[in-house]
């Protein structure tokens, strides 16, 4: 297990330095904005533009420039490992401090999701394929098609509209902005109530219909029959054994989407709620073509999404043992 | 260059008031600007104002930079105004001129107008932890750091680039980007109270309204020093104030009242007494609270008609909103300016076709500037441009004001076809049309309403025979890497736009048009107009002192640039502001937006 571990772990090492490699490459070499330009203003001359340059070493070749950020990111030089630049746009603030600012209101955002996207989707899931072709079962998947059909930004809109306290027809929920003026987590939660709940209806949706497929075609295995004619109760037959096989190509969607999700995928809802997370920074970032920033944030998600497959990958060698052997 | 983005993005706010029908009776607008009475903006405020409360700013981004030697930026200056003093600062009505504010009065200028002389007005102090008096060396320190690479100022080096000295002074700080300010002969504090200023050429007029911008924000040195010596300065992370308001700081100056992106908390400075130093802010509120990341602009702009104590910073409502804000809100809860800045259309005049005048006036002719204008929303967008200089600007009469300069190809606002066609014969164009190489490159903003600015241009290149290969791109790309690029200047860039450093049309015309303004990066001049009669008017302009004489002399200069059509101007914009019901805004036509310091709070 331990060596399957650290085999793991050296090639996502590797996979970040092949990522970090590519996102300097797409900003480094692709045409784009002029950064020296941008930070001088619109009445420098060529002089100050190249002092621009200049202190923010943009003036190095290009190879050069590569290799201090790789040595600053990944090597003890170059003020690393982690050094993920400064952010020329935003009062010369390190890029690791920006996102790690950042970091905790997406993490609360996206485990609140998470909670009650599960909450909804497997129990929805699991009825529906029970209790398939009946009223409630098409009923959720018209609801879920609906969801999943349904843009996120525009059921957060949709959701300010009708339930925020500001803006809303019915003041029920905390509206847009209540996350950065609440204090304490209770007040944060009840804050992120709207973009918890626009964030996990979009998502469960998916999910819901993901269990359903895969309860129907475990409900059909061999070992089902066999658990139901040994006289096991049908909840633990659907439970124990039809959920616990379903549920396993489940953790690794999960896996996959909370890393995208804390790489800044969640930046639809962090923008349509003014939630200061990772999401709402990038969509910043790319507004003043703060290269540097984006990277950083870019390279940060790598990390996520990387990090939460290596956790799936070893979660499943506890849910399907098969994996392990192999 | 941010101003001139975010500048870009909030104009486009002002759309649907067209559409709404509130402004379409020309009997209901006013004259220059097109905007109707009711939605006039106030310039001061209400009698019965009273002080107190709480004002919060609604904003999508972040300010530029909080070092005030550093920010070039609209949205930023709408805090600097209200948390610092500068020589000379803009009364909300103020239009011409600015006013003095740290200076005990308009600066004396010498008979032969090389020495400017500001007496600094005693009793300003700076707010915790510094807590001591102004002096004419704060002023001069704020000045000569502008010039270290790590603050960089974005324009001083042509504003101030007469004053002897500046030149030696910018090679010092770029030799030794951390070895502390430079020193600039020409600026010395005579005294605490005297601060001198000697000019290699008599530009005083210039220099004077470039130290109405945070520039001349005094910056103790003993203080900023050991952060200046750092490249970028770390200055902005505890900025002392001199204004009515300042960030909340703590005891060392760190500000903690700013969370870049979220958050900028502005309290009372403790140090600052008003009237008894002379300062002609009334400053009616307690703290104001700048929140940042709203970027749904729709439903922050209903969050502030609908809500209480608050206004917009750098959003526009969107169109939809607009429309339901004029017919539902209260009066006074919509309101616009002009923004002072124009847009155009630029032809490189280096390169055929474009580098033949009758070519040039021929697509002057022949655009439509309404159908242009009208892309971006409509009549109170603002009025159809004739010339480059924007209303409320001196020069803008002298230029013919509205209808602009007596000239045929400018005189039809929806396209003269036929004039046009004239001018192509003109030209050496038998057929009215051009003939045999007409491939025109076009490098326009891709995203909208630039986007379908550029296509009805297209349309009217095409109507002429030219055949246009259209790229759109980014915005910052379009401009960096091409139109602001001597080298890479396609023959067409459609979405420019120039916004006022300051109320004077020096600030328009000479980085836009003079021939001197070319340079390898950066460049202003995007069409590369080069003219010699134009470059040696300028020069000649810039050295009046005399005010209906300047504007005389920059109105003459508008119209021989259109006389050779090197852009074609289509628009002067105006700039829409909103506010809850209970908040008695002021706005301040400098900024066009409202000032913090000015307004208060009536519920």
């Amino acid at each position: 297990m331990a060596r399957f571990v650290v085999r793991r772990l050296l090639a996502a090492l590797a996979l970040l330095v092949v990522v970090s490699a590519v996102v300097f490459a797409i900003f480094n070499l692709l045409p784009a904005a002029d950064p020296a330009e941008l930070r001088a203003g619109k009445r420098a001359s060529p002089e100050q533009i190249e002092e621009v340059r200049q202190t923010y070493g943009l003036d190095d070749p290009v190879l050069v420039r590569f290799g201090r950020y790789m040595a600053g990111v990944f090597t003890p030089f170059e003020g690393g490992p982690l050094n993920l630049g400064t952010s020329i746009f935003s009062d010369n603030e390190p890029v690791l401090e920006i996102v790690l600012d950042r970091l905790p209101a997406t993490i609360f955002l996206v485990a609140g999701a998470v909670v009650l996207w599960i909450g909804i989707a497997i129990p929805v899931g699991v009825i529906s394929a029970v209790r398939r072709r009946s009223l409630l079962d098409r009923a959720t998947m018209i609801a879920t098609l609906a969801f999943i059909s349904a843009p996120v930004f525009w059921l957060g809109l949709v959701a300010l509209y009708l339930l925020a306290d500001d803006v809303g027809l019915v003041s029920v929920f905390p509206g847009i902005g209540a996350y950065n003026d609440a204090e304490g987590l209770l007040a944060k939660a009840w804050a992120l109530v709207l973009p918890w709940t626009v964030l996990a209806l979009a998502t469960a949706a998916i999910y819901a219909r993901y269990v359903r497929s895969e309860m129907i075609d475990v409900m059909g295995e061999d070992y089902i029959r066999t658990a139901r004619a040994k006289g096991v109760p049908e909840r633990q037959v659907i439970l124990r054994h039809g959920l616990r096989s379903a549920i396993t190509p489940v953790v690794t969607l999960l896996g996959l989407d909370v890393g995208l999700l804390l790489a800044g995928n969640a930046i639809l809802t962090e923008s349509v709620f003014n939630v200061p997370g990772v999401g709402r920074e990038v969509v910043d970032a790319i507004g003043r073509s703060d290269y540097e920033l984006i990277q950083g944030i870019v390279l940060f998600g790598a990390f996520f999404i990387i990090a939460f497959n290596l956790v799936v990958d070893v979660l499943y060698t506890y849910l399907d043992p098969r994996v392990r052997r192999r | 260059m941010r101003s001139m983005l975010r500048w870009a993005t909030m104009a486009a706010g002002i759309v649907a008031l067209a559409l709404s029908g509130c402004g379409g009776d020309d009997d209901r607008a006013t004259g220059e600007t097109g905007i109707p009475d009711q939605f006039a903006a106030p310039t001061a405020p209400p009698d019965d104002a009273r002080p107190g409360g709480e004002l919060t700013v609604i904003a999508a981004d972040d300010i530029d930079f909080m070092d005030p030697g550093a920010t070039y930026y609209q949205f930023t200056y709408m805090v600097t105004t209200a948390g610092h003093r500068t020589l000379m600062a803009w009364r909300p009505d103020d239009t011409d001129a600015p006013s003095p504010d740290l200076a005990e009065d308009d600066p004396a200028i010498s008979d032969d107008g090389l020495v400017i002389t500001f007496a600094i007005r005693e009793g300003v102090r700076f707010s915790p932890p510094v807590d001591r008096e102004v002096t004419a060396a704060d002023v001069e320190y704020a000045i000569e750091r502008g010039l270290l690479p790590g603050v960089a100022n974005g324009y001083i080096p042509v504003y101030l680039s007469d004053v002897v000295g500046f030149a030696a002074a910018e090679a010092e700080a770029s030799d030794d980007p951390t070895g502390g300010a430079p020193d600039i002969a020409g600026i010395t504090a005579v005294d605490d109270r005297t601060l001198r200023i000697e000019l290699k050429r008599p530009t005083s007029a210039t220099v004077i309204q470039a130290l109405s911008l945070p520039i001349s924000a005094p910056v103790p040195e003993e203080y900023a020093r050991e952060h200046d010596a750092e490249n970028p300065s770390t200055y902005g992370d505890l900025v002392a104030f001199t204004g009515p308001y300042m960030v909340a700081n703590d005891e060392g100056g760190e500000l903690t009242g700013y969370t870049p992106g979220r958050e900028i908390e502005l309290v009372r400075n403790p140090n600052w007494d008003g009237e008894a130093s002379g300062d002609f802010r009334p400053a009616y509120l307690d703290s104001i609270r700048i929140a940042e990341g709203f970027d749904d602009t729709a439903s922050a702009s209903r969050r502030i008609l609908g809500g209480s104590g608050q206004v917009n910073g750098d959003i526009s409502p969107p169109p939809t909103v607009i429309r339901d804000a004029a017919e539902d809100s209260e009066p006074g809860q919509l309101v616009a300016s002009p923004s002072g800045g124009n847009r155009y259309i630029t032809l490189n005049t280096q390169v055929p076709p474009f580098d033949d005048v009758d070519v040039r006036r021929a697509v002057f002719a022949a655009t439509d500037r309404v159908a242009l204008r009208n892309t971006r929303g409509g009549e109170l967008i603002g009025p159809v441009a004739s010339h480059f200089i924007p209303p409320e600007i001196p020069g803008f009469e002298e230029a013919g004001g509205v209808a602009g300069p007596d000239l045929d190809f400018v005189a039809t606002p929806e396209g003269d076809p036929e004039l046009a066609a004239e001018y192509m014969r003109s030209a050496g164009f038998e057929s009215g049309r051009c003939e045999g190489d007409c491939e025109i490159s076009v490098i326009g903003d891709g995203s909208s309403p630039s986007r379908e600015t550029t296509e009805v241009f297209v349309d009217t290149l095409e109507q002429l025979g030219f055949e246009p290969q259209t790229r759109h791109v980014d915005y910052d790309v379009m401009l960096t890497r091409f139109c602001n690029s001597p080298e890479q200047v396609p023959h067409v860039c459609p979405s420019i736009g120039w916004l006022k450093d300051f109320n004077d049309p020096i600030s328009i015309l000479q980085p836009t048009f003079d021939g001197g303004a070319i340079s390898d990066a950066g460049n202003t001049n995007l069409s590369l107009l080069d003219f010699p009669e134009i470059n040696d008017a300028m020069a000649e302009a810039a050295l009046i002192d005399d005010p209906d004489e300047r504007a005389e002399a920059w109105g003459g200069i508008d119209t021989m640039i259109v006389e050779q059509a090197p852009a074609i101007p289509y628009t002067w914009d105006n700039q829409v502001n909103i506010r809850s019901d209970d908040v008695a805004g002021v706005i301040n036509l400098f900024n066009a937006n409202w000032d913090l310091a000015f307004t208060s709070m009536s519920g």
